[in-house]
């Protein structure tokens, strides 16, 4: 990057089943960062707004709920890793020195999207691209691991057990059990793609969350005694040729997507994963977790089991993966899913995840697949 | 008389009805890496050269598969069963190929052989008096 780039600001909505319009909870998010970041509306230089269930005006149009100032607005989408994009773009707007402070915020409800793709349906009639679901989809990925690597369904009921138990201590989860979560709890949830339960698929809901980045010069100015964070890495790549490629129907690329842009994020950082103090990842479902353990290097291959046994990536572990309750406890409502996780990995960073917290946590890793399909992966780290 | 139709060109081919075919997909070859690619490509996705159209292979080998019980992201229906599996089928040439898979949990193991098949697909808003089937491509255990 030309420009060291630091997040400023964050700010959220809880995820859920709520009610409360997208434009509203927009709002709230980013007037929460606004802030957070101790900046006025005014100051922001771009505004990228990530989302994929809305109208092709939202993204401008609630951007006049914070202050119509002319700044340019890009609507940002990229499937699950839209709010990540949008985070990017403003992070390459500092970075290329386009702006001193920019702004991505992301919002969605995916309850609606779901009705908006049935009435599509409806209106252009069924596609064959259309008939393995994402569920489905990663369920594949989980029988073959069974086979490949003797991996159970317990070990992908602890995953998921364990992210619902982060998010207890989360009050932006939409997932909030009042209890201890088990495995065995988890198995006996509705199958919905074998081995896939309710339990573990991630939690469909509607939410928004925002961060704002800024130029060391502004980041030090609104520090305000906090660390500051730091954005050492920002990469995505689309897929490239594996043998077996998979064209019709896959809901993201060859998992070797997710190793090739980790090497480029750990070797823009300057690091490697043993640097790492806690990690986000996209775990729509824990299969896409147990393997994310291995593509992303913080284990070799065939050893994620031995991580789950161990529970070195439960919060008081080694590596904590998902200690906001990832994909599946804390959500995943589209456009501000990324973004959510900047949300958390920036609270670890400065300290302030209360209950959550990583003692010392020092990086954070944010990582979201995008259908089609795009990775991106950010790096954050803690500066005095 | 019920006319069967492809539910979208260029896909595949419907079973002519000569002994032993049982259709194909449509998929592209190129020659100067030798690899073959489905659905049809408008280039060679890893030299951007030229593809030619072929049809591929109609029996594989299941790579992997899972059964859905819970259709809740997509209203596309499949008859009238209360779920369905899906498989990830390697063909001859190094194509995977991810479809419906026909039959029940328990009917399917990594490596078994599979085929090509067709079903019909439940269309929105279908008249009662429409005779057109729209059909869409599955595999099948090959127990032959």
């Amino acid at each position: 990057m030309l420009k060291d780039v630091y997040v400023i600001g964050v700010g959220m909505h809880p995820f859920g089943k709520h009610g409360i319009s997208t434009r509203d909870m927009a709002f709230h998010a980013g007037q929460q960062a606004l802030q957070d970041a101790g900046v006025p509306f005014q100051q922001v230089g771009a505004l990228y707004s990530g989302y994929i269930g809305g109208t092709m005006l939202e993204g401008v149009s609630y951007a006049k709920d914070y202050g119509l100032t002319g700044l340019p607005v890009v609507h940002v989408e990229n499937a699950s890793a839209t709010g990540s994009s949008a985070f990017r773009e403003a992070v390459l707007a500092v970075a290329g020195g386009h702006s001193e402070i920019a702004m991505a915020v992301g919002f969605d409800d995916m309850l609606t999207l779901g009705m908006r793709m049935g009435m599509m349906e409806m209106i252009e009639g069924p596609k064959v691209e259309q008939i393995v679901l994402p569920a489905a989809f990663f369920a594949l990925w989980a029988v073959r691991r069974m086979h490949d690597c003797g991996t159970t369904v317990e070990t992908y009921a602890k995953i998921a057990a364990k992210n619902w138990n982060h998010a207890r201590f989360n009050p932006n989860a939409q997932r909030q059990s009042d209890h201890e979560v088990t495995p065995e709890e988890v198995l006996k949830s509705n199958m919905v793609a074998y081995p896939h339960t309710s339990m573990m698929a991630c939690a469909a809901g509607a939410g928004a969350a925002c961060a704002i980045v800024a130029s060391k010069d502004v980041a030090r100015k609104v520090a305000n005694g906090r660390p500051l964070v730091r954005v050492i890495a920002s990469q995505m790549q689309s897929e490239s040729y594996t043998e077996g490629h998979v064209f019709l129907g896959a809901v993201v690329g060859p998992s070797e997507l997710t190793t090739t842009t980790s090497r480029a994020a750990y070797e823009q950082a300057g690091v490697g994963p043993e640097a790492i103090s806690l990690v986000h990842v996209h775990d729509a479902f824990p299969i896409e977790e147990l393997m994310y353990y291995e593509l992303l290097g913080f284990c070799g291959p065939g050893e994620g089991d031995r991580l789950v046994a161990e529970g070195a990536t439960a919060l008081g572990g080694r590596i904590p993966f998902s200690t906001d309750g990832g994909l599946i406890a804390r959500g995943h409502p589209g456009g501000p899913t990324g973004l959510a996780q900047i949300w958390e990995c920036t609270l670890q960073l400065r300290g302030q995840a209360q209950q959550r917290q990583v003692p010392g946590a020092r990086m954070a890793l944010a990582h979201m697949m995008g259908a089609g399909s795009v990775c991106v992966i950010h790096i954050l780290s803690k500066e005095k | 008389m019920t006319m069967q139709v492809p539910l979208e060109k260029d896909y595949f081919r419907l079973p002519s009805g000569e002994p032993g075919d049982l259709g194909a997909l449509l998929g592209s070859y190129s020659p100067q890496t030798g690899k073959y690619f489905y659905p049809r490509r408008k280039l060679c996705p890893i030299t951007s050269g030229p593809v030619e159209d072929c049809e591929l292979p109609a029996r594989g080998i299941l790579y992997s598969w899972t059964y859905v019980k819970d259709p809740r992201m997509g209203t596309l229906k499949m008859g009238d069963q209360s779920g369905y599996g899906v498989g990830q089928i390697d063909l001859p040439g190094g194509v995977r190929i991810q479809s419906i898979i026909l039959g029940q949990q328990g009917d399917w193991e990594i490596g078994m052989p599979m085929r090509l098949a067709f079903q019909p697909v439940k269309m929105p808003n279908k008249r009662l008096d429409d005779n057109i089937e729209h059909m869409t491509f599955c595999f099948e255990p090959d127990r032959a």
